[in-house]
């Protein structure tokens, strides 16, 4: 049930984002993530990269109707995420999780990640004060 | 006084009144210490552009250029192209920085890129043009005085796309305010791009126990637009 739920409120979430996006002026163009608003969803681990410039999570969701939705999510470096308590093998495949962070703009099924909360309860930030980048390229806001 | 004392008693009174002890020097003739700004330091905050609300002063070429910037695609850092100078100032990631007698050397870990700021010479004739520019520095009092000159045109000033010129001219102004805060203040000058000089102040604090590790951009990198 709370998976149901939490599926369903991502995917409400999703369909409210791309119905209600603006169209922005050029000069109004931020992130490729809505920055406005986390979102939850639990998965499964499929593969876990821990690499510069980014270490991305890649996780199985199920939907409403227990179809598979492959997810994405975006860290930060290996050298900020230890900062915030994460290690290379944190995560593996098999790992039931929650992924709580930014959704993109475009629908897809990634993330800008915030925190997980594993199978146990624990919560792990990312510790992302600051939002991720290629050092900081494509997220930065145009203005 | 006898005589015979006085010329003795002149030259004494002369020698102590000339020792570089009594005139305030160190018997060694060392400089004075310098200021420490060393360690690792993390911005406080993340200012990716520096007009958020626009409104920069570009001249119209350059405003044409802002325009054709898109941090989703263009940004040369996507490709893990250095960020250059003063954009290396505003990353979002720990740097280091080393002093050395000749040089203050800032090794930033984003993306794995140094600084070298010579404390020993001035600017180089016929600098090549570079992603860094040409860094000399010099103390006045407590605060570390840069002066940078020779860049290339193809960096951004800030991550929001900012162009500047070759003729970019940047002084910072770097001091310590207290133990755990190092404040930088720059004045960005490019009467070629910008009808006025940009002032900007980055705040930065001292993080112990870091040490700034490898970050191999190319790694993984999923936002390259280089032309494969």
């Amino acid at each position: 049930m709370k998976v149901y739920l939490a599926v369903f409120s991502a995917v409400a979430v999703f369909l409210l984002l791309s119905l209600a996006a603006p169209t922005y002026a050029h000069h109004g163009i931020s992130s490729w993530f809505d920055m406005s608003h986390s979102v939850s969803v639990k998965g499964i681990v499929t593969s876990f990269d821990w690499t510069n410039p980014h270490s991305y999570l890649y996780a199985d969701v199920k939907d409403a109707k227990g179809a598979i939705e492959k997810w994405t999510a975006e860290m930060a470096s290996p050298a900020m995420l230890k900062r915030s308590g994460w290690r290379s093998d944190t995560l593996k495949a098999g790992d039931e999780i929650t992924l709580v962070g930014k959704t993109s703009k475009d629908g897809k099924p990634m993330m800008l990640l915030e925190k997980i909360i594993l199978a146990n309860g624990q919560e792990l930030a990312t510790g992302q004060a600051l939002p991720a980048g290629t050092a900081e390229g494509g997220k930065a806001p145009k203005e | 006084m006898r005589s015979g004392l006085i010329f003795p008693t002149v030259v004494l009174i002369l020698m102590v009144a000339l020792s570089p002890a009594t005139r305030g020097q160190s018997s060694t003739s060392l400089p004075s210490p310098m200021p420490d700004i060393s360690g690792v330091w993390l911005l406080e905050k993340y200012q990716p552009a520096l007009f958020p609300k626009g409104g920069a002063p570009l001249q119209p070429w350059a405003e044409e250029k802002f325009k054709a910037a898109n941090p989703q695609t263009n940004d040369p850092n996507l490709a893990c192209l250095p960020e250059g100078v003063p954009r290396f100032m505003f990353v979002p990631l720990p740097l280091e920085i080393f002093q050395v007698p000749t040089r203050v050397v800032i090794l930033h870990e984003g993306i794995e890129w140094t600084r070298q700021i010579y404390m020993n010479r001035q600017h180089l004739k016929d600098l090549d043009p570079s992603y860094s520019g040409d860094s000399i520095g010099k103390w006045e009092g407590d605060t570390l005085v840069v002066d940078t000159i020779g860049f290339k045109d193809s960096t951004w000033v800030d991550a929001g796309g900012l162009p500047h010129s070759e003729a970019m001219h940047l002084v910072e102004r770097i001091r310590r305010i207290d133990h755990d805060t190092l404040v930088d203040n720059l004045t960005i000058d490019d009467p070629k791009a910008y009808t006025k000089p940009i002032r900007t102040q980055r705040t930065y604090k001292l993080k112990s126990g870091w040490e700034i590790e490898e970050y191999v951009c190319e790694e993984n990198n999923k936002y390259s637009h280089k032309e494969k």
